[in-house]
């Protein structure tokens, strides 16, 4: 198994920002992206979700935001009904814009499984396995989430 | 114009349906809605539409396989591919199927209602 390189967070950063960007007046930020060694674990929110690889790459992409980030979010799309099966929607629909975005730069050679979703605790992501994986801080509005992408090339 | 939208996440059909209120769209009428791949099958045979948005990540059968079955069955239907996947392959495999159109997600309402008017104008 390898690890990715810079040019590959290049890549889940990108698609992170082009997600954002569809919300016109207010830019993301991202705030970091940085190697997880170590002790050091990634944070979560309450909402939590991760796209699963398959093919020439293992691992998973995740995505972990705040409620009321997505709860904005849905606003913003006009979104009326705003329940926690729409918000977890959400998270699992902008984990599988982000992984799927990035195919772009990968290949059609990294699969990309549906969404799982689910709510988390505010805290730490017990569940990254690669040596070498990823924090991409993302702040949107007055909103923090994260994007950890914890993948290996076979 | 009688109009399918197949998609895995609820808020993505649902903001489908709402950018159809345009009144540049008034000629496009929503008929049916699903969640997957065999969903979508079985609705089609039911109202055999004349335009289908296709997801392509989505359980039980995915939009490629779902497209190719649509187009063996009613030849004439408009599909239009809406999908993360940015990789070229993707793009083509569905257009090969018999997709006629192909939008990126993250799409805006105007990038949504252009492909409409573009894929029904043809």
């Amino acid at each position: 198994m390898k690890s990715i390189n810079e040019k590959d967070i290049h890549s889940f950063v990108d698609a992170v920002s082009g997600f954002f960007a569809q919300f016109a007046e207010e830019k993301v930020e991202i705030r970091a992206a940085y190697l997880v060694e170590g002790a050091i674990k990634p944070s979560t929110f309450e909402l939590t979700s991760y796209i699963t690889l398959s093919g020439d790459y293992s691992g998973r992409v995740y995505f972990s935001a705040p409620r009321a980030l997505i709860a904005h979010l849905l606003l913003m799309m006009q979104e009326p009904n705003r329940n926690d099966d729409r918000l977890l929607d959400a998270v699992g629909e902008i984990a599988n814009t982000i992984s799927g975005n990035a195919r772009k730069h990968f290949g059609e050679t990294m699969e990309i499984s549906v969404p799982s979703t689910e709510v988390t605790e505010t805290g730490w992501l017990d569940t990254v396995v690669s040596p070498r994986s990823y924090v991409i801080l993302v702040k949107w509005k007055q909103y923090r989430a994260s994007v950890v992408v914890d993948i290996q090339r076979a | 114009m009688k109009l399918m939208i197949v998609d895995d996440s609820a808020i993505i059909r649902s903001r489908i349906a709402r950018i159809l209120a345009n009144p540049r769209l008034d000629f496009i009428r929503t008929i049916g809605m699903a969640r997957n791949g065999m969903e979508a099958i079985t609705l089609f045979m039911q109202q055999t539409p004349d335009l289908v948005t296709m997801d392509i990540t989505m359980p039980e059968m995915n939009g490629v396989e779902c497209t190719e079955k649509m187009i063996a069955f009613h030849p004439d239907c408009n599909i239009l591919v809406i999908s993360a996947l940015s990789d070229k392959a993707t793009a083509l495999k569905a257009l090969k199927k018999g997709a006629r159109g192909f939008l990126y997600k993250p799409f805006t309402d105007e990038e949504l209602v252009a492909a409409f008017l573009e894929l029904t104008s043809s």
